[in-house]
């Protein structure tokens, strides 16, 4: 493709080149293309490493010239040619070398931008709008009209919530599903004007949110309105906090067995052993005899009443030590 | 008689976008007189000897060497590996062009090297004579005298004759499949595999796949006729046709080295190779077949960095280190 769009279009310098990015971009569209062949594209064409990074959407695609995939993100520098998603917004598209760009650059640019817009429009569903708005909407500090003009402009609904995402991103909606991927914290439903209210909630919702690995097993999306007292709990652990002696315990009874961590997150949600057993798809007797080893290794009882609720709350204070 | 297009294999996307880049420089189909502008075009191309020395990885010469009986001689590009002093194995290239074009310095050949590095192969690249000057059995012949010289040569080269892969794309797939089958039944040169890529191997030129495609893609069925009417004349199709010219002729099949044969869903191609593999399977052969979904014809050297490409590049070296156990 170097040589085609480089090479031939040499031969015929400028009628050439904008009519074959404009051909090649509509082509991807018509046939419905992924990201990857899209930022593939405007590597290839433009003849220089490209990348799109959507955190928000978890996307991260970056391919060389040859159109090879790469794995390896290092910062944007500031001075490589980007393009928003929205007119305004952050860079989502780099094109990974300094301006001033060329004019197949800039068309590839506005192309590709346009055909991963649409991509993501369509698989990820739509974008939670200028981050720039977002961004008064959530200021406390910020004058109310301005506020209520920047809800306007997102197209708010008199009441949202915010959902908090891994990564500092943040999505702004009326209701509807959350992200399918990662930790999510929800705020509360209230009006456009409460919304850096909901987005405070939201981001103590998401420290209580786990990624749902063997490592940190449990829910992965979590309301600020179900929180509860453990709102309080979550300011008295920083990023400086000693973990009291429930906590290390907690990780010593880890590293005895893969099992431990999982095993204690299901049977401390759940009403019953029985319950637990079959979450955990283990014969309740041998959930039982867990649960004893486990106790040994903690050493406090986690069936009695007492015991099941301290066992909640070193949970609790070690999701937030790991999510700080 | 009907007229209606018949349906076809859809394009694999990415390639569909890079072909919308290509048609606009490559019709699918061309004409004798887009020759002398298009081999022009392919001239300013030629890789020289220090790009094929990949950064002093290898050692390129041309040497110009004997041709068939009364004819010119004919250009081998040998390319060495610098660091390797035992005998090598080698891959005889022989380049696409549709008969009529194309010579022996082309891009494929740095594929060809990137393999040849890995496995510590040497490159070797005939220089053919074209079509329609020079018609069958010259094209052929000269693939042929140049391997028989690179073998009877072997010592001074510095390769090991027993581990000759023979390797072509397009025109340069069919000529690679005839070279072998003269080979064998001159009782030539032994190679130890044949590496046949979208081969042009059928001068009758009517399967499903060829009528499919007509006016789309790359080297329609139109084309596919100029090539074959070059080489072969107004015998092109008939009875009497010679399988050193289109080795789907060929009656027997049997005795010929493992074959690794590629071609593209949504290309002229597709039903000729499928059927030369079937035959060599039942001629107790050993090949390895992939019918790559959605590619035009050469999709993978034109449109190089798309998926499909990427995946189909993927699959040679291996078969190559497999077949010479390294």
């Amino acid at each position: 493709m170097k040589d085609l769009v480089g090479r031939l279009s040499a031969l015929d310098p400028d009628a050439g080149a904008a009519v074959k990015v404009i051909a090649y971009f509509d082509q991807l569209v018509e046939g419905r293309s992924g990201l990857e062949p899209i930022v593939r594209g405007a590597a290839v064409l433009s003849g220089c490493t490209a990348r799109l990074v959507d955190d928000e959407r978890h996307v991260r695609v970056r391919v060389d010239p040859e159109g090879h995939a790469l794995d390896e993100f290092g910062p944007p520098e500031p001075e490589w040619l980007s393009a928003p998603l929205v007119p305004g917004g952050l860079p989502v598209l780099w094109l990974e070398r300094p301006g001033p760009a060329a004019p197949v650059d800039a068309m590839v640019l506005e192309r590709a931008i346009s055909a991963a817009r649409g991509v993501l429009d369509r698989t990820r569903g739509r974008a939670s709008g200028d981050p720039a708005l977002v961004e008064v909407v959530l200021d406390a500090s910020a004058e109310e009209p301005a506020r209520a003009r920047a809800a306007r402009r997102l197209g708010l609904p008199d009441t949202a919530r915010v959902l908090a995402l891994d990564g500092g991103s943040v999505r702004i909606e009326a209701a509807g599903a959350v992200p399918e991927r990662g930790r999510v914290g929800v705020g509360p439903l209230v009006p456009v004007l409460e919304l850096p209210s909901s987005w405070d909630a939201a981001r103590t919702a998401l420290r209580f949110a786990a990624d749902g690995t063997e490592q940190d097993p449990g829910p992965r999306v979590v309301r600020a309105d179900e929180l509860g007292g453990l709102a309080v709990l979550a300011e008295s652990v920083g990023p400086g906090t000693k973990p009291v002696a429930d906590v290390l315990a907690l990780e010593r009874a880890r590293s005895a067995a893969p099992w431990v961590l999982g095993t204690l997150v299901t049977f401390a949600s759940s009403p019953s052993l029985r319950t637990a057993a079959t979450a955990l798809v283990v014969h309740h007797s041998t959930l039982q005899d867990r649960i004893a080893h486990v106790e040994q290794l903690l050493g406090w009882s986690v069936r009695d009443p007492l015991g099941r609720l301290r066992l909640q709350l070193a949970l609790a204070l070690r999701r937030l030590h790991l999510h700080p | 008689m009907t007229t209606t297009i018949p349906a076809r294999p859809p394009f694999d996307p990415e390639l569909a976008a890079a072909l919308a880049v290509i048609n606009e420089n490559v019709p699918s189909a061309f004409t004798a007189e887009m020759l002398p502008a298009l081999r022009e075009g392919m001239a300013a191309l030629r890789a020289t000897d220090e790009e094929l020395s990949l950064g002093g990885a290898f050692v390129v010469e041309e040497r110009m060497v004997p041709g068939p009986e009364g004819a010119p001689e004919i250009s081998l590009v040998i390319a060495r590996p610098a660091a390797v002093k035992t005998p090598v194995g080698v891959l005889y290239n022989i380049h696409g062009g549709g008969m009529v074009l194309g010579h022996n310095r082309g891009q494929e050949l740095f594929d060809l090297l990137g393999w040849a590095r890995e496995l510590e192969l040497a490159v070797v690249s005939v220089d053919y004579r074209l079509a329609p000057e020079h018609p069958h059995p010259a094209p052929v012949e000269d693939c042929y005298a140049g391997l028989v010289w690179v073998v009877e040569n072997a010592a001074e080269l510095g390769i090991d004759p027993e581990r000759v892969v023979i390797a072509g794309s397009s025109a340069g797939g069919g000529l690679a499949a005839s070279t072998v089958l003269l080979a064998r039944d001159r009782g030539g040169p032994a190679l130890a595999g044949q590496m046949l890529l979208c081969p042009m191997i059928d001068d009758r030129n009517d399967t499903p796949s060829a009528h499919q495609m007509v006016g789309v893609g790359i080297w329609d069925q139109a084309a596919n006729e100029l090539g074959w009417t070059s080489l072969l004349g107004d015998s092109r199709g008939g009875p009497d046709v010679s399988p050193y010219a289109a080795a789907a002729r060929a009656t027997d099949l049997s005795g010929l080295p493992p074959a690794f044969l590629d071609v593209g869903s949504a290309e002229t191609f597709r039903d000729e190779v499928v059927t030369y593999a079937s035959r060599l399977w039942q001629a107790g052969g050993q090949a390895e077949l992939h019918v790559w979904p959605g590619g035009f014809h050469g999709f993978d050297l034109l449109a190089s960095h798309a998926a499909l490409s990427q995946a189909a590049k993927a699959q040679r070296l291996p078969w190559l280190r497999r077949l010479l156990g390294s």
